[in-house]
């Protein structure tokens, strides 16, 4: 029951907040709205925090299983549970949405209840997609996710927010449609083989299929996964959507929301598909590669802040995607330590833009220019989530890049080679931009007076850099719980038997399949 | 009496038609009378006695059969039924329609409807089908004063009178190749018994045209925009959803049980309406700023899906058009019905514009209508997601993967028009939009429903599901 409280206490304070509002936009009950929302988000974290808690760290399967008939007609159920991979991506949107929503606490006045109900919404059904292990289930979840965003971006965005918004909504639903052809595909292969149709993930692996229907499927799956990540050249909708989406949909888009893309290769597309995801797997890293660099140049050229972050998330998840496609035990494991790495350190850097803009109403870099006399604290705060997001040794992002690095050199070592380039890239563009918004004299008469962290900033500050050190000098206490998940889903798609979860797999030998 | 047994829905709805009649010919000229009472007292009545018939599979006349399937067809024709019932009151009013007429009408529409879903007959299929057709014509003409329902109406009527000839032609040739007879056994043991190739294609194409016609498939569907334009809102609410209901309930029993033997000649055909009818549908709507109109186009895509179900031609198929024929009816209605009860005699409130900031005014109704809308565009967790991906399974099972790719990539396409119409409601400043008058706690409670119902079927649709399975066993 653990697993539906998480999921659903967000959405049942969604409706509190709702009740907490009243009837109609009235901003006298703003506080009562915000204090609602907060005390739910934070419950809601407490509860994921819980669920670490109780997980038992070296049993690989999935825990906190619950299997309930939902539409026995087809072989849907409701099935839930968390292993290594999910547990920490449930916590870290517990972890962000109170901060996604203690950030918009001051920029957002336009019908905050509304605001508030699509967060928490959103937070249930992200978290619903980390938990289902029934692939119908799973598809609710993803598809479910879209329709809170598109709100948060399309009413409290920026000018081009209704572009942004329909772009992001279209654009992530071409891909996710196919897969749903797809999923209904393999769930009727699976009960021609076996006679029992179902969608149950752990029965579905190693579905024996054609090498014709296992590559489109793979590729339908993919490309799903890819649009959401982004991948190079699939990233044009995300530029657009950071750019115009208010600081805490920022926060929430690039935080968990570009990880269901990567976690969705690994659970997904990688195990269902092995021979596919071994054949495919060079071609997408080359993407993975020409988007690391790709990401990096556009992004130092920016002249947005926003839009700068924006481009430096395809370049980190580039390296998240290299590190799947290894299918090394080393780089799965970093590229599902830099997916939290990338929540906490890019999302710290949305409430930093967002810090700035609420207070100069501009996140040009060339408005700015030595805050560092100024505001002391922040830039402070600043400069360490930077070192986190450029990967500096005793930051979280080091441990993530460098394990990736390392399954990525065993597995093609010239290509990791121009990977690595991404990380002196990333180190360029960011410290540049760092360089001039904060260093230097004080250019521009506007940021002279700015006030430096307020208390809710604090709040919003301290958890975020606290955990980039924490994850940067204790990594083992993550890494740990992870492995054996991760050992059984690289064993997955390399095609080893795994045992002792339910189903034997069927070996699928498919000619002129390359191991 | 048990040969009546199962005529008693039907006859329970005309008789509520005659009390509304009677009802407007005994009222003194401008006292208020609900006359709606009528329709909901026999809808409801129509609904229980078909449950009290489930699993009866009773026949009346040895032409008319109250099989599961008929019941289920039935039970989505009541719940269409009394939601336009439910909407109905403030909007004739409002919209000065003659209340005794449009009441009497639509009653008698929906025993149309519950006939042709429910006959075994050719013949009375036609007969069903002209009861249904007549009253409908009537009803897009009721604003005598419009122009625009007029040329509607008369659009509809001309074009309508050509297909039923096209209909009547196929049963023609169904009669000469069974030497006789026009029920669907005799049709279908005549076609299983050694198939005059020429005289059964003739009657599978004829039939196919009639049906496709009263579907709005393409190419057939010319009639459809303008009709739904023309025509009052509440009057496009009923019809875009009834006499789909009952024409696909026809048109699965007829080709997949007496034609079924012909498969291998109709499926290509009808695969490839079906592509282009959820082609067009979708690509058309992103272009209309006429909200009636883009709901037209929607609603044609929609029977493009639904034609999925019968090229599927399996178990899966069957029910899948089943269940969809009930999401789409509840999510069509609400979404119509809303535009309907905002519009006035002097201000249709039809135009996308006339939406925007509705969110602002009335929160209320932009949250229903973004849901019937979402449910439209097949977003989990509502019903429109359960039925689309239920006929599109049935589509997969069969292999159809072409079809069902079309099918997804049209609804994404679709979902881009009825986003436009949220973007409408919440993304841009009222502005211009015109006043818009109050709306009954007896509409709203409509609309709550048809919403619960949106959400039933997408959260819990277990049980429909089963239900739909056991209608179809009937048609083989």
């Amino acid at each position: 029951m653990l697993l539906t409280a998480i999921v659903f206490l967000p959405l049942v304070g969604a409706l509190l907040v709702l009740l907490a509002g009243g009837r109609g936009d009235r901003p006298e009950r703003e506080g009562a709205v915000r204090a609602t929302a907060l005390a739910v988000s934070l419950v809601a974290f407490a509860a994921t925090l819980l669920l670490w808690w109780r997980f038992d760290a070296a049993d690989p399967a999935f825990q906190f299983v619950e299997n309930r008939a939902w539409l026995p007609q087809f072989g849907i159920s409701y099935h839930l549970g968390v292993d290594g991979v999910s547990l920490f991506l449930v916590v870290l949107t517990g972890f962000l949405t109170p901060l996604a929503l203690l950030c918009s606490w001051e920029s957002t006045h336009k019908n905050v209840k509304l605001f508030s109900f699509f967060l928490l919404a959103l937070e249930s059904a992200m978290l619903g997609v980390f938990v289902s292990i029934d692939l119908f289930l799973f598809y609710i979840f993803w598809d479910a996710v879209l329709i809170p965003m598109y709100f948060l971006i399309g009413i409290w965005g920026y000018e081009r927010r209704i572009y942004a918004a329909v772009k992001f909504i279209l654009y992530t639903m071409v891909g996710s449609i196919l897969m749903l052809v797809a999923i209904i595909g393999l769930s009727y292969a699976h009960g021609a083989g076996s006679g029992q149709q179902t969608f149950n993930l752990l029965e579905l692996y190693g579905t024996a299929l054609s090498w014709r229907m296992e590559k489109w499927f793979f590729l339908a799956f993919a490309l799903a996964f890819l649009i959401k990540v982004p991948l190079f050249p699939f990233h044009t909708w995300l530029p657009d959507a950071h750019v115009e989406a208010p600081t805490a949909g920022s926060v929430i888009l690039a935080g968990v929301m570009l990880k269901m893309g990567t976690y969705g290769l690994l659970r997904f597309a990688f195990p269902l598909f092995p021979n596919a995801a071994h054949y495919f797997a060079p071609y997408i890293a080359v993407l993975a590669v020409v988007g690391i660099i790709y990401g990096a140049l556009v992004a130092m050229v920016q002249p947005d802040m926003k839009k700068l972050v924006a481009y430096s998330s395809v370049s980190h998840l580039g390296f998240v995607v290299l590190g799947l496609c290894s299918n090394t035990i080393q780089g799965v494991e970093g590229a599902v330590y830099q997916m939290l790495n990338h929540g906490v350190s890019t999302g710290g850097l949305f409430m930093i833009v967002g810090m700035l803009s609420d207070r100069r109403h501009t996140r040009l870099i060339a408005e700015y220019g030595g805050l560092k006399a100024v505001m002391p604290r922040l830039v402070a705060c600043f400069l360490l989530v930077t070192l986190s997001s450029i990967a500096l040794p005793g930051m979280n992002g080091f441990i993530g890049e460098f394990l990736i690095l390392l399954g990525g050199f065993r597995w093609m070592a010239g290509m990791t080679a121009f990977a690595a380039t991404g990380v002196i890239l990333s180190a360029v563009y960011m410290l540049w931009m760092f360089q001039r918004v904060n260093y230097g004299e004080v250019t521009n008469d506007k940021n002279r007076a700015l006030p430096d962290l307020s208390g809710r900033e604090w709040a919003l500050m301290i958890p975020t850099v606290a955990m980039a050190i924490f994850m940067g000098v204790a990594p083992s206490l993550f890494l740990r719980t992870m492995e054996p998940s991760v050992v059984r889903t690289v064993d997955r798609t390399n095609g080893v038997q795994v045992t002792a979860e339910s189903v034997p797999r069927v070996p699928a030998p498919a000619a002129g399949v390359r191991r | 009496m048990s040969s009546f047994a199962a005529t008693i829905p039907i006859l329970i709805v005309v008789l509520s038609a005659i009390a509304a009649m009677m009802a407007e010919a005994i009222r003194h000229p401008g006292e208020r009378m609900y006359i709606a009472g009528f329709g909901l007292i026999g809808l409801v009545g129509a609904a229980v006695a078909s449950c009290f018939l489930w699993d009866t599979d009773a026949i009346s006349f040895g032409v008319v059969r109250a099989d599961n399937f008929a019941l289920f067809i039935n039970i989505i024709l009541c719940i269409i039924g009394v939601l336009t019932m439910l909407f109905s009151n403030e909007v004739v009013e409002r919209e000065g329609l003659p209340a005794g007429e449009y009441y009497a009408l639509t009653l008698f529409a929906i025993s149309g409807m519950m006939l042709m879903a429910a006959a075994t007959d050719l013949l009375v299929i036609f007969l069903a089908l002209e009861v249904l057709s007549l009253a409908v014509y009537v009803l897009t003409g009721l604003r005598r004063a419009s122009a625009p329902g007029a040329e509607a109406a008369f659009k509809y009527f001309l074009l309508g009178a050509f297909s039923s000839a096209f209909f009547l032609y196929g049963i023609a040739f169904a009669f000469l190749l069974s030497n006789g007879s026009t029920r669907l056994d005799a049709v279908a043991q005549a076609i299983a018994s050694g198939p005059n190739a020429t005289v059964s294609l003739l009657a599978v194409g004829l039939l196919a045209v009639g049906f496709c016609f009263k579907v709005s498939a393409v190419p057939f569907h010319m009639w459809t925009p303008d009709a739904y334009e023309g025509a009052p809102t509440i009057v496009t609410a009923f019809m875009s959803t009834g006499v789909k209901a009952a024409a696909f309930g026809a048109f699965v029993r007829v080709f997949l049980s007496s034609f079924e033997p012909m498969q291998v000649q109709w499926i290509p055909v009808l695969s490839a309406i079906a592509a282009a009818t959820m082609i067009l549908g979708a690509v058309m709507g992103v272009l209309q700023s006429n909200i009636k109109r883009m709901l037209a186009y929607s609603s044609i895509a929609h029977a493009g899906y639904l034609l999925l179900g019968i090229v599927a031609a399996n178990a899966a198929g069957k029910s899948a058009v089943l269940f969809y024929l009930l999401t789409y009816a509840v999510a069509n209605l609400g979404a119509l019905g809303i535009v309907a009860l905002l519009g006035t005699a002097e201000q249709p409130h039809d135009q996308l514009r006339d939406f925007a900031g509705l969110w602002r005014t009335r929160p209320a109704l932009a949250g229903l209508m973004t849901v019937f809308l979402l449910s439209l565009g097949g977003f989990p967790p509502t019903a429109g997601f359960i039925g689309k991906w239920y006929i599109f399974s049935a589509a997969v099972q069969e292999g159809h993967y072409t079809l069902a790719i079309i099918g997804v990539l049209s609804s994404v396409v679709s979902v881009f028009f009825y986003l436009r119409i949220v973007v409408m409601m919440y993304m841009t400043d009222e502005g211009a939009a015109p006043a818009r008058p109050p709306i009954s706690a007896t509409a709203m409670a409509g609309l709550s429903l048809a919403m619960l119902a949106t959400f039933y079927l997408g959260v819990l649709p277990t049980r429909v599901i089963d239900y739909a399975l056991q209608s179809i066993q009937t048609i083989f």
